[in-house]
Protein backbone atom coordinates (compact mmCIF):
# COMPACT_ATOMS: atom_id res chain seq x y z
CA UNK A 1 0.00 0.00 0.00
CA UNK A 2 3.00 2.54 0.51
CA UNK A 3 3.69 2.04 -2.86
CA UNK A 4 0.35 3.45 -4.27
CA UNK A 5 1.32 6.66 -1.95
CA UNK A 6 4.71 6.87 -3.59
CA UNK A 7 2.64 6.72 -7.25
CA UNK A 8 0.65 9.35 -5.74
CA UNK A 9 3.33 11.56 -4.57
CA UNK A 10 5.34 10.70 -7.48
CA UNK A 11 2.53 11.53 -9.65
CA UNK A 12 2.32 14.57 -8.52
CA UNK A 13 5.64 15.44 -8.74
CA UNK A 14 5.39 14.75 -12.69
CA UNK A 15 2.03 16.68 -12.84
CA UNK A 16 4.19 19.52 -11.25
CA UNK A 17 5.57 19.57 -14.56
CA UNK A 18 2.35 20.22 -16.84
CA UNK A 19 0.09 22.93 -16.09
CA UNK A 20 -0.25 25.49 -14.66
CA UNK A 21 3.20 27.49 -14.79
CA UNK A 22 2.52 30.54 -13.45
CA UNK A 23 -0.90 30.77 -12.32
CA UNK A 24 0.87 32.76 -9.84
CA UNK A 25 4.59 34.09 -9.02
CA UNK A 26 5.54 31.97 -5.86
CA UNK A 27 6.67 35.00 -4.36
CA UNK A 28 3.52 36.46 -4.73
CA UNK A 29 2.08 34.03 -2.03
CA UNK A 30 5.05 32.37 -0.17
CA UNK A 31 7.99 33.33 1.81
CA UNK A 32 11.15 32.25 0.81
CA UNK A 33 13.01 33.27 4.37
CA UNK A 34 10.55 30.95 5.93
CA UNK A 35 11.48 27.45 4.92
CA UNK A 36 10.13 24.69 7.18
CA UNK A 37 9.88 21.43 7.59
CA UNK A 38 6.17 19.80 8.21
CA UNK A 39 5.72 16.01 9.06
CA UNK A 40 2.26 14.20 9.48
CA UNK A 41 -0.42 11.81 8.76
CA UNK A 42 -2.16 12.52 5.23
CA UNK A 43 -5.96 13.02 5.67
CA UNK A 44 -6.91 14.59 2.32
CA UNK A 45 -6.03 15.08 -1.50
CA UNK A 46 -7.81 17.54 -3.81
CA UNK A 47 -6.34 16.48 -7.46
CA UNK A 48 -7.94 19.98 -9.05
CA UNK A 49 -7.06 23.12 -11.05
CA UNK A 50 -5.16 25.62 -10.68
CA UNK A 51 -2.98 23.37 -8.11
CA UNK A 52 -3.18 19.98 -6.02
CA UNK A 53 -3.29 20.39 -2.36
CA UNK A 54 -2.91 17.37 0.02
CA UNK A 55 -3.65 18.31 4.18
CA UNK A 56 -1.71 16.66 6.57
CA UNK A 57 -2.52 16.88 10.49
CA UNK A 58 0.53 17.82 12.50
CA UNK A 59 0.84 16.40 15.84
CA UNK A 60 3.05 18.73 18.56
CA UNK A 61 4.47 17.15 21.80
CA UNK A 62 1.32 18.30 23.63
CA UNK A 63 -0.40 15.67 20.96
CA UNK A 64 -2.25 19.10 19.51
CA UNK A 65 -3.04 18.58 16.36
CA UNK A 66 -2.46 21.18 13.78
CA UNK A 67 -3.89 20.94 9.77
CA UNK A 68 -1.63 21.93 7.45
CA UNK A 69 -2.09 22.66 3.76
CA UNK A 70 0.71 21.96 1.21
CA UNK A 71 0.43 22.99 -2.66
CA UNK A 72 1.73 21.39 -5.29
CA UNK A 73 1.73 21.82 -8.93
CA UNK A 74 -1.50 21.48 -11.42
CA UNK A 75 -3.25 17.32 -12.11
CA UNK A 76 -2.48 17.89 -15.64
CA UNK A 77 -1.89 14.49 -17.32
CA UNK A 78 -2.59 12.33 -14.45
CA UNK A 79 -5.73 9.87 -15.41
CA UNK A 80 -3.96 9.75 -18.90
CA UNK A 81 -1.08 7.80 -17.00
CA UNK A 82 -3.51 5.42 -15.50
CA UNK A 83 -3.43 7.18 -11.77
CA UNK A 84 -6.68 6.37 -10.27
CA UNK A 85 -8.38 8.40 -7.01
CA UNK A 86 -8.75 4.99 -5.82
CA UNK A 87 -5.23 4.61 -5.60
CA UNK A 88 -4.83 6.51 -2.81
CA UNK A 89 -3.95 5.67 1.02
CA UNK A 90 -4.55 8.25 3.27
CA UNK A 91 -3.21 7.77 6.89
CA UNK A 92 0.44 7.51 6.05
CA UNK A 93 3.00 9.59 7.20
CA UNK A 94 5.15 12.26 5.00
CA UNK A 95 7.34 14.92 5.82
CA UNK A 96 6.98 18.29 3.67
CA UNK A 97 10.05 20.58 3.49
CA UNK A 98 8.72 24.27 1.34
CA UNK A 99 7.92 27.58 2.30
CA UNK A 100 5.54 29.31 4.31
CA UNK A 101 2.86 31.80 3.09
CA UNK A 102 3.06 35.10 3.64
CA UNK A 103 -0.03 35.74 5.58
CA UNK A 104 1.23 33.52 8.56
CA UNK A 105 -1.40 31.06 7.69
CA UNK A 106 -0.89 27.02 8.11
CA UNK A 107 -0.20 26.64 4.04
CA UNK A 108 2.93 25.90 2.34
CA UNK A 109 4.31 25.27 -0.54
CA UNK A 110 5.59 22.00 -0.80
CA UNK A 111 8.90 21.85 -2.85
CA UNK A 112 9.88 18.41 -1.32
CA UNK A 113 8.01 15.74 -0.27
CA UNK A 114 9.57 12.68 1.42
CA UNK A 115 8.03 9.48 1.32
CA UNK A 116 6.76 6.76 4.67
CA UNK A 117 9.66 4.34 2.37
CA UNK A 118 12.39 7.22 2.26
CA UNK A 119 12.52 8.21 -1.26
CA UNK A 120 12.14 12.02 -1.96
CA UNK A 121 9.78 13.75 -4.64
CA UNK A 122 9.58 17.26 -5.64
CA UNK A 123 5.80 19.04 -5.28
CA UNK A 124 6.97 21.97 -6.62
CA UNK A 125 4.97 23.91 -9.42
CA UNK A 126 7.07 24.27 -12.72
CA UNK A 127 8.04 27.85 -13.34
CA UNK A 128 7.21 29.94 -10.75
CA UNK A 129 10.03 31.35 -9.49
CA UNK A 130 10.39 29.63 -6.48
CA UNK A 131 13.24 28.35 -4.99
CA UNK A 132 14.29 25.03 -6.61
CA UNK A 133 13.91 26.58 -10.03
CA UNK A 134 16.38 28.95 -9.78
CA UNK A 135 19.21 26.66 -8.87
CA UNK A 136 20.17 28.21 -5.26
CA UNK A 137 18.27 25.50 -3.01
CA UNK A 138 20.02 21.99 -2.42
CA UNK B 1 -1.02 -4.04 -9.74
CA UNK B 2 1.97 -4.74 -11.83
CA UNK B 3 1.25 -1.68 -13.82
CA UNK B 4 1.02 0.43 -11.15
CA UNK B 5 4.38 -0.35 -9.33
CA UNK B 6 5.84 0.05 -13.00
CA UNK B 7 4.32 3.36 -13.00
CA UNK B 8 5.75 4.57 -9.56
CA UNK B 9 9.39 3.43 -10.62
CA UNK B 10 8.69 5.68 -13.95
CA UNK B 11 7.61 8.07 -12.20
CA UNK B 12 10.61 8.02 -9.57
CA UNK B 13 13.12 7.91 -12.54
CA UNK B 14 11.66 10.90 -14.19
CA UNK B 15 11.60 12.85 -11.04
CA UNK B 16 15.14 11.51 -9.61
CA UNK B 17 16.51 11.65 -13.22
CA UNK B 18 16.70 15.69 -14.01
CA UNK B 19 17.80 18.98 -12.08
CA UNK B 20 14.01 19.62 -10.67
CA UNK B 21 12.07 21.25 -12.82
CA UNK B 22 14.35 23.38 -14.57
CA UNK B 23 13.59 23.86 -18.13
CA UNK B 24 14.87 19.98 -18.84
CA UNK B 25 12.10 18.93 -16.81
CA UNK B 26 9.06 21.77 -18.03
CA UNK B 27 7.46 20.48 -21.15
CA UNK B 28 5.86 23.58 -21.29
CA UNK B 29 9.00 24.99 -23.17
CA UNK B 30 11.14 23.49 -25.89
CA UNK B 31 14.59 23.70 -27.13
CA UNK B 32 15.00 25.73 -30.43
CA UNK B 33 16.76 23.44 -32.58
CA UNK B 34 17.88 25.38 -35.65
CA UNK B 35 17.80 23.07 -38.47
CA UNK B 36 20.42 24.39 -41.19
CA UNK B 37 17.69 22.91 -43.97
CA UNK B 38 14.40 24.30 -42.10
CA UNK B 39 11.39 23.06 -43.89
CA UNK B 40 8.86 25.89 -45.16
CA UNK B 41 5.63 26.83 -43.60
CA UNK B 42 2.64 25.20 -44.98
CA UNK B 43 0.05 26.80 -46.40
CA UNK B 44 -3.66 26.90 -46.40
CA UNK B 45 -5.60 26.49 -49.30
CA UNK B 46 -6.02 29.95 -50.48
CA UNK B 47 -2.20 30.58 -50.26
CA UNK B 48 -1.36 31.89 -47.11
CA UNK B 49 1.07 30.70 -44.38
CA UNK B 50 -0.49 28.12 -42.43
CA UNK B 51 -0.37 29.36 -38.48
CA UNK B 52 -2.45 26.80 -37.25
CA UNK B 53 -0.18 24.64 -34.62
CA UNK B 54 0.96 24.08 -30.62
CA UNK B 55 3.53 26.54 -30.09
CA UNK B 56 5.29 26.39 -27.37
CA UNK B 57 7.94 29.26 -25.85
CA UNK B 58 12.15 28.55 -25.47
CA UNK B 59 14.32 29.54 -23.10
CA UNK B 60 15.40 32.12 -25.46
CA UNK B 61 12.66 34.34 -24.28
CA UNK B 62 14.40 36.16 -21.13
CA UNK B 63 12.82 37.59 -19.06
CA UNK B 64 9.56 35.84 -19.32
CA UNK B 65 6.08 37.70 -18.82
CA UNK B 66 8.05 41.20 -18.68
CA UNK B 67 6.72 42.96 -21.57
CA UNK B 68 10.18 45.47 -21.26
CA UNK B 69 12.37 42.13 -22.36
CA UNK B 70 13.66 44.44 -25.34
CA UNK B 71 14.11 47.55 -24.21
CA UNK B 72 17.27 48.70 -22.76
CA UNK B 73 17.44 48.00 -18.99
CA UNK B 74 14.20 46.53 -19.41
CA UNK B 75 12.53 49.98 -19.07
CA UNK B 76 9.46 51.14 -20.28
CA UNK B 77 8.88 54.27 -21.15
CA UNK B 78 5.91 55.15 -18.06
CA UNK B 79 4.58 58.45 -18.16
CA UNK B 80 4.01 59.80 -14.64
CA UNK B 81 0.07 58.70 -14.87
CA UNK B 82 1.68 54.88 -15.96
CA UNK B 83 4.10 55.23 -13.17
CA UNK B 84 1.16 55.77 -10.31
CA UNK B 85 -0.50 52.64 -12.24
CA UNK B 86 2.41 50.51 -11.80
CA UNK B 87 2.85 51.48 -7.63
CA UNK B 88 -0.88 50.69 -7.62
CA UNK B 89 -0.81 47.37 -9.65
CA UNK B 90 2.42 46.90 -7.13
CA UNK B 91 0.90 47.80 -3.77
CA UNK B 92 -3.05 47.67 -4.10
CA UNK B 93 -3.59 45.03 -6.58
CA UNK B 94 -3.62 41.44 -6.86
CA UNK B 95 -2.45 39.31 -9.71
CA UNK B 96 -5.87 39.23 -11.88
CA UNK B 97 -4.60 36.24 -13.47
CA UNK B 98 -4.44 34.43 -10.25
CA UNK B 99 -7.46 35.07 -9.38
CA UNK B 100 -8.78 33.43 -13.11
CA UNK B 101 -9.96 36.69 -14.75
CA UNK B 102 -8.51 36.34 -18.70
CA UNK B 103 -4.74 37.73 -18.70
CA UNK B 104 -5.57 39.61 -22.42
CA UNK B 105 -3.59 40.70 -24.62
CA UNK B 106 -0.27 41.61 -25.18
CA UNK B 107 -0.06 39.74 -21.86
CA UNK B 108 -0.45 36.42 -23.47
CA UNK B 109 2.27 36.59 -25.77
CA UNK B 110 4.42 37.45 -23.02
CA UNK B 111 2.89 34.38 -20.49
CA UNK B 112 5.25 30.90 -19.96
CA UNK B 113 3.03 28.63 -21.57
CA UNK B 114 2.11 27.63 -24.90
CA UNK B 115 -0.57 28.25 -26.29
CA UNK B 116 -2.71 26.68 -29.51
CA UNK B 117 -3.66 27.96 -33.43
CA UNK B 118 -6.56 27.27 -35.00
CA UNK B 119 -6.63 28.90 -38.66
CA UNK B 120 -9.53 29.44 -41.18
CA UNK B 121 -9.81 31.53 -44.21
CA UNK B 122 -12.16 34.40 -42.21
CA UNK B 123 -11.21 33.91 -38.63
CA UNK B 124 -8.14 32.47 -36.76
CA UNK B 125 -8.64 31.13 -33.07
CA UNK B 126 -5.59 31.44 -30.33
CA UNK B 127 -6.40 28.55 -27.50
CA UNK B 128 -4.88 29.43 -24.44
CA UNK B 129 -3.92 26.98 -21.43
CA UNK B 130 -6.90 28.66 -18.72
CA UNK B 131 -9.72 27.15 -21.46
CA UNK B 132 -8.98 31.20 -23.07
CA UNK B 133 -9.74 32.20 -26.51
CA UNK B 134 -9.62 34.58 -28.67
CA UNK B 135 -11.27 34.83 -32.30
CA UNK B 136 -9.75 37.27 -34.36
CA UNK B 137 -12.07 37.70 -37.54
CA UNK B 138 -9.93 38.40 -40.78
CA UNK B 139 -11.78 41.35 -43.13
CA UNK B 140 -9.04 43.90 -44.56
CA UNK B 141 -12.80 45.67 -44.96
CA UNK B 142 -13.93 45.60 -41.56
CA UNK B 143 -12.85 48.39 -39.61
CA UNK B 144 -13.09 49.15 -35.74
CA UNK B 145 -16.38 50.10 -34.04
CA UNK B 146 -16.64 54.22 -32.63
CA UNK B 147 -17.05 52.70 -29.38
CA UNK B 148 -16.26 48.94 -28.73
CA UNK B 149 -17.14 47.85 -25.03
CA UNK B 150 -14.10 47.18 -23.55
CA UNK B 151 -12.70 43.56 -23.35
CA UNK B 152 -9.08 41.97 -21.76
CA UNK B 153 -8.64 41.22 -25.15
CA UNK B 154 -10.07 44.11 -27.25
CA UNK B 155 -11.78 44.32 -30.08
CA UNK B 156 -9.02 42.56 -32.76
CA UNK B 157 -8.99 42.85 -36.81
CA UNK B 158 -7.51 40.78 -38.42
CA UNK B 159 -5.98 40.92 -42.24
CA UNK B 160 -2.98 39.68 -44.36
CA UNK B 161 -0.37 42.01 -45.34
CA UNK B 162 1.85 39.25 -47.79
CA UNK B 163 2.66 36.41 -45.23
CA UNK B 164 2.06 38.47 -42.20
CA UNK B 165 -0.84 38.69 -40.57
CA UNK B 166 -1.66 41.42 -38.56
CA UNK B 167 -4.06 42.01 -36.07
CA UNK B 168 -5.16 45.59 -34.77
CA UNK B 169 -6.70 45.91 -31.29
CA UNK B 170 -8.41 48.61 -29.27
CA UNK B 171 -10.97 48.97 -26.90
CA UNK B 172 -9.18 47.60 -23.83
CA UNK B 173 -10.16 47.31 -20.23
CA UNK B 174 -8.31 49.10 -17.91
CA UNK B 175 -9.34 47.48 -14.50
CA UNK B 176 -7.88 44.09 -13.00
CA UNK B 177 -5.29 43.82 -15.98
CA UNK B 178 -1.53 43.88 -15.61
CA UNK B 179 0.21 44.20 -18.67
CA UNK B 180 2.51 41.31 -17.98
CA UNK B 181 3.49 39.05 -15.19
CA UNK B 182 5.14 41.58 -13.29
CA UNK B 183 2.61 43.96 -13.03
CA UNK B 184 3.08 46.29 -15.54
CA UNK B 185 0.06 48.56 -16.21
CA UNK B 186 -1.93 49.51 -19.45
CA UNK B 187 -5.17 51.54 -19.65
CA UNK B 188 -8.10 51.73 -21.67
CA UNK B 189 -6.45 53.79 -24.39
CA UNK B 190 -3.91 50.74 -25.54
CA UNK B 191 -3.55 49.74 -28.80
CA UNK B 192 -1.88 46.97 -29.65
CA UNK B 193 -0.94 45.93 -33.03
CA UNK B 194 0.97 42.03 -33.80
CA UNK B 195 2.49 41.20 -36.95
CA UNK B 196 2.52 37.07 -37.12
CA UNK B 197 4.71 35.44 -39.03
CA UNK B 198 5.45 31.50 -39.74
CA UNK B 199 8.82 31.75 -41.04
CA UNK B 200 8.99 28.22 -41.77
CA UNK B 201 7.56 24.92 -40.54
CA UNK B 202 8.95 24.71 -36.58
CA UNK B 203 8.84 28.64 -35.65
CA UNK B 204 6.19 31.38 -34.98
CA UNK B 205 7.03 34.73 -34.69
CA UNK B 206 5.20 37.70 -33.64
CA UNK B 207 6.47 41.55 -34.01
CA UNK B 208 4.08 44.09 -31.32
CA UNK B 209 3.66 47.38 -31.27
CA UNK B 210 2.27 48.65 -28.22
CA UNK B 211 0.78 52.29 -27.85
CA UNK B 212 -0.70 53.57 -24.76
CA UNK B 213 -0.37 57.37 -25.08
CA UNK B 214 -1.65 57.58 -21.44
CA UNK B 215 0.44 54.92 -19.85
CA UNK B 216 3.72 55.52 -22.03
CA UNK B 217 5.66 58.19 -23.40
CA UNK B 218 6.32 56.41 -26.61
CA UNK B 219 5.23 53.44 -28.56
CA UNK B 220 7.49 50.15 -28.25
CA UNK B 221 7.90 46.76 -29.34
CA UNK B 222 7.98 43.30 -28.17
CA UNK B 223 9.12 40.52 -30.05
CA UNK B 224 8.88 37.07 -29.48
CA UNK B 225 9.81 33.34 -31.46
CA UNK B 226 7.91 29.93 -30.49
CA UNK B 227 8.93 26.88 -31.38
CA UNK B 228 6.29 24.03 -32.57
CA UNK B 229 5.14 21.03 -29.96
CA UNK B 230 5.10 17.41 -30.67
CA UNK B 231 2.05 16.44 -33.32
CA UNK B 232 0.44 14.28 -30.05
CA UNK B 233 0.62 17.72 -27.77
CA UNK B 234 -2.62 20.21 -27.43
CA UNK B 235 -4.05 22.57 -25.20
CA UNK B 236 -5.53 20.63 -21.96
CA UNK B 237 -8.71 21.33 -19.98
CA UNK B 238 -8.06 23.99 -16.75
CA UNK B 239 -10.64 25.01 -14.80
CA UNK B 240 -8.88 27.77 -12.82
CA UNK B 241 -11.49 28.82 -10.80
CA UNK B 242 -11.93 25.22 -9.52
CA UNK B 243 -10.03 25.24 -6.18
CA UNK B 244 -8.56 28.33 -5.95
CA UNK B 245 -7.10 28.19 -2.80
CA UNK B 246 -4.55 30.62 -3.71
CA UNK B 247 -7.17 33.97 -3.72
CA UNK B 248 -7.42 33.90 -0.05
CA UNK B 249 -3.68 34.13 0.58
CA UNK B 250 -1.90 36.16 -2.32
CA UNK B 251 -0.37 39.47 -1.39
CA UNK B 252 -0.75 42.25 -4.03
CA UNK B 253 1.76 42.79 -6.75
CA UNK B 254 3.92 39.44 -8.00
CA UNK B 255 6.45 40.14 -4.98
CA UNK B 256 10.19 41.06 -5.18
CA UNK B 257 11.39 41.14 -8.81
CA UNK B 258 15.38 40.01 -9.33
CA UNK B 259 17.46 43.01 -11.24
CA UNK B 260 17.55 39.99 -14.24
CA UNK B 261 13.52 41.00 -14.62
CA UNK B 262 12.21 37.84 -13.33
CA UNK B 263 10.16 37.49 -10.66
CA UNK B 264 11.37 35.50 -7.29
CA UNK B 265 13.24 35.91 -4.59
CA UNK B 266 17.57 36.36 -4.41
CA UNK B 267 18.55 34.76 -1.49
CA UNK B 268 15.92 31.80 -0.79
CA UNK B 269 16.78 30.14 2.61
CA UNK B 270 17.66 26.82 2.15
CA UNK B 271 15.01 23.53 2.48
CA UNK B 272 15.73 21.77 5.89
CA UNK B 273 18.12 18.82 4.58
CA UNK B 274 17.01 15.90 3.03
CA UNK B 275 16.11 13.13 5.30
CA UNK B 276 18.81 10.17 4.85
CA UNK B 277 17.20 6.97 3.89
CA UNK B 278 17.83 3.99 6.50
Amino acid sequence: MKLRIAILVASLSLAAGVPLLAHHSFAAEFDASKAIRVTGTLTRVQWTNPHTYFYIDVKDENGNVSKWSCEAGAPGALSRRGFKRGDLKLGDMVVVDGYRAKDGSRLMDARRVTLPDGRIVSGASAGDGGPEATGRNP
Amino acid sequence: MRTNVAAAILAAIAVFSVPVFGQENNPLTAVDVKSAKPKPAPRTADGHPDLSGYWKGTRDTVPVGNMAKDLPGLKLPLTPAGEAALQHNLTATIDPESLCIIGGIPRHNASGLPFEVLQGARKIAFLYWYSYYRLIPIDPKRKHSEDPDPSFFGEELGRWEGDTLVVDSIGFKDEQVWIDENANPHSDALHVVERWTRPDADHIHVETLIEDPKFYTRPFKYSRTWVAGKPEEEIQEYSCSENNVDRDHLGFGPGPIRPDGTRGYLDPAPLPPPIQKK
